[in-house]
C-alpha cells in the first residue's frame, strides 16, 4: 500500500496556483509602492 | 440665402489656400531626409501596383504576410492604442489632468489608422477587393478579417468625429463645433468598444496559424495578450511622442502645459508599470500552463526571454522606479524599451517566428523598408501641418 504519492508540481496545476498567489501578493505590493508619497529629487522642478 | 452661403464658402476657400502655404524653413534635417525617402517610396509603389507584389517584396506563397503587414498594420495599430486609453480616462473616468493631451493623442491615432491600416492596401495582392466587406460582396461573417475591416473603418470615423471639434475651432465654425462637441462622449464610448475588439482581433488573426508559429509565441489567449499589451504600448507611445512634440513644437505650447506635461508623464508611467506587470504575469502563466520549459534551451528560447524579460519586465520596473523617484529620464528610457518590446513582440508573432522550422526564412526587401519609412514620414508631415495650424495642443474643454 502506498502511503505517499509524489506530486510533480511541474506536471500539475500546482505551479500555476503558486504563480497566481505570487501575482496577487506582488500586485498588492506594487500598488502600495506606487501609491506611497513620491520621493522628491533635487532635479525635480 | 444662397448668396450668403456662396460668400461664406468663398471665405473658407480663401482661408484654406492661405493655410496651405508652407510655414517655416524648408531646408531642415527632417525635410532633407524625408523628401527623398517619400519620393523613392512613391516610385517603388508604382512598380508594386504595375508589376505586382513580387517585383518589390520578398513575399511568397510560404510567407504571404511580410513587413508591411507585420510592422505597419499589426505594430502600428498597437502603438496607436493610447487614444482609447486616454479618452477613457478623460471622458469616462473624468480625470481632467490628461485633458491637455487628448487632442494630440486622438490626432495621432487618427493618422496612425489612416496610414498604417491604409498600408494594408499595399500588401493585398488585389487591393480593389478590400472594399468587398463593406459593400456586401462575399461577406465573411466568420472571418476575423471581416471584423477588423469594419472596425478599422468605423474607428477611423469615430476618431475623426472625436477630433472634428478641433477642425471646427480652426475654421471658426462655432455652431458646428458645439454640435460636434456634443457627439464626443458617445463617440468615445463607441471608439473604446471598437478598439478593445480590434486590438484583440489583430491577435485573433494568428489563432488559425498554430502549426506555423513557434509555440513560445502562439497561444489561444493571444487576443487578450494583444489587447493588454496595446494599453501600455499606447501609454509608452504618448510619453515618447509627447516628449518629442514638446521639444519640436515648444513655441506652440504654453509654459503651464510644459510644466504639467511632466506630471502627466509620471501618471502615464504609473499606468504603464501596472499594465506591464499584469501582462508579464499573463505571459508567465501561459508559459507554465503550456509546459514550455523545454523550449528555452535553444536560440528561440533565448530570443523569447530577451523579449519578455528585457523588453517587458525591465521597462515595467523602470516605469515604477521612475515614477516613485520622479526621474523623467528613467521613464523616457522605459518608454523606448517598452515600444521596442511591442515592435519585437508583434514582429515575432507575425514574421520572425512564422514558419520558424523552414529552411528559407523571410527577410524584408529594401523596398519594403523604404515604403514603410515613406508611410511614417508622410504621417509626420501631415501631423506637422495640422499641429502648426489647428489648436491641437490646447486642452479639450
Amino acid at each position: 500500500m502506498n502511503s505517499f504519492v509524489y506530486v510533480n508540481i511541474f506536471e500539475t496545476k500546482g505551479l500555476e496556483y503558486l504563480l497566481l498567489l505570487c501575482f496577487w501578493v506582488l500586485f498588492i505590493y506594487l500598488v502600495r509602492y506606487l501609491s506611497a508619497p513620491v520621493k522628491n529629487r533635487k532635479d525635480w522642478p | 440665402m444662397s448668396t450668403a452661403v456662396t460668400r461664406e464658402m468663398g471665405h473658407f476657400f480663401q482661408f484654406l489656400i492661405q493655410e496651405m502655404k508652407p510655414r517655416g524653413p524648408w531646408l531642415t534635417p527632417f525635410n532633407i531626409i524625408s523628401v527623398p525617402v517619400i519620393l523613392t517610396g512613391l516610385v517603388i509603389l508604382y512598380f508594386r501596383f504595375v508589376y505586382g507584389l513580387g517585383a518589390v517584396t520578398n513575399l511568397s506563397q510560404d510567407f504571404p504576410w511580410g513587413f508591411w503587414l507585420g510592422f505597419d498594420v499589426v505594430t502600428g495599430i498597437a502603438l496607436a492604442g493610447g487614444a482609447y486609453v486616454i479618452t477613457f480616462v478623460v471622458y469616462v473616468m473624468k480625470v481632467d489632468k490628461y485633458q491637455s493631451i487628448v487632442r494630440v493623442t486622438v490626432l495621432n491615432a487618427l493618422l496612425a489608422y489612416i496610414f498604417y491600416a491604409g498600408a494594408l492596401l499595399f500588401d493585398l495582392g488585389r487591393p480593389w477587393h478590400a472594399f468587398n466587406p463593406y459593400i456586401g460582396n462575399s461577406f465573411g461573417f466568420s472571418s476575423v478579417m471581416f471584423l477588423i475591416c469594419w472596425h478599422f473603418m468605423l474607428y477611423m470615423v469615430a476618431a475623426f468625429v472625436e477630433f472634428s471639434p478641433v477642425i471646427a475651432e480652426w475654421a471658426h465654425w462655432e455652431k458646428a463645433r458645439k454640435i460636434l462637441k456634443g457627439l464626443t462622449l458617445g463617440t468615445v464610448i463607441f471608439g473604446i468598444t471598437l478598439s478593445i475588439l480590434h486590438q484583440s482581433g489583430l491577435g485573433a488573426l494568428f489563432l488559425m496559424a498554430k502549426p506555423k508559429i513557434h509555440p513560445l509565441w502562439w497561444s489561444e489567449f493571444i487576443p487578450i495578450l494583444f489587447f493588454v499589451s496595446s494599453i501600455y504600448a499606447g501609454l509608452a507611445m504618448i510619453i515618447f511622442e509627447g516628449t518629442i512634440s514638446h521639444r519640436v513644437f515648444k513655441n506652440l505650447i504654453d509654459p503651464d502645459s510644459h510644466h504639467a506635461f511632466d506630471d502627466i508623464i509620471f501618471g502615464l508611467a504609473k499606468g504603464a508599470a501596472i499594465t506591464m506587470f499584469v501582462y508579464y504575469f499573463m505571459k508567465a502563466l501561459l508559459f507554465v500552463h503550456d509546459k514550455q520549459w523545454g523550449l528555452l534551451g535553444d536560440g528561440w528560447g533565448y530570443w523569447y526571454l530577451l523579449e519578455v524579460l528585457g523588453f517587458v519586465l525591465v521597462p515595467g520596473f523602470m516605469f515604477a522606479f521612475g515614477f516613485r523617484n520622479r526621474s523623467l529620464n528613467i521613464v523616457k528610457l522605459a518608454s523606448i524599451l517598452a515600444l521596442l518590446g511591442i515592435v519585437l513582440n508583434r514582429l515575432n508573432v507575425s514574421i520572425i517566428s512564422f514558419r520558424w522550422y523552414a529552411d528559407v526564412h523571410y527577410y524584408p526587401s529594401w523596398q519594403e523598408i523604404v515604403v514603410t519609412l515613406m508611410i511614417i514620414f508622410t504621417e509626420i508631415w501631415i501631423f506637422r501641418w495640422i499641429v502648426t495650424r489647428m489648436p491641437v495642443f490646447k486642452p479639450a474643454h
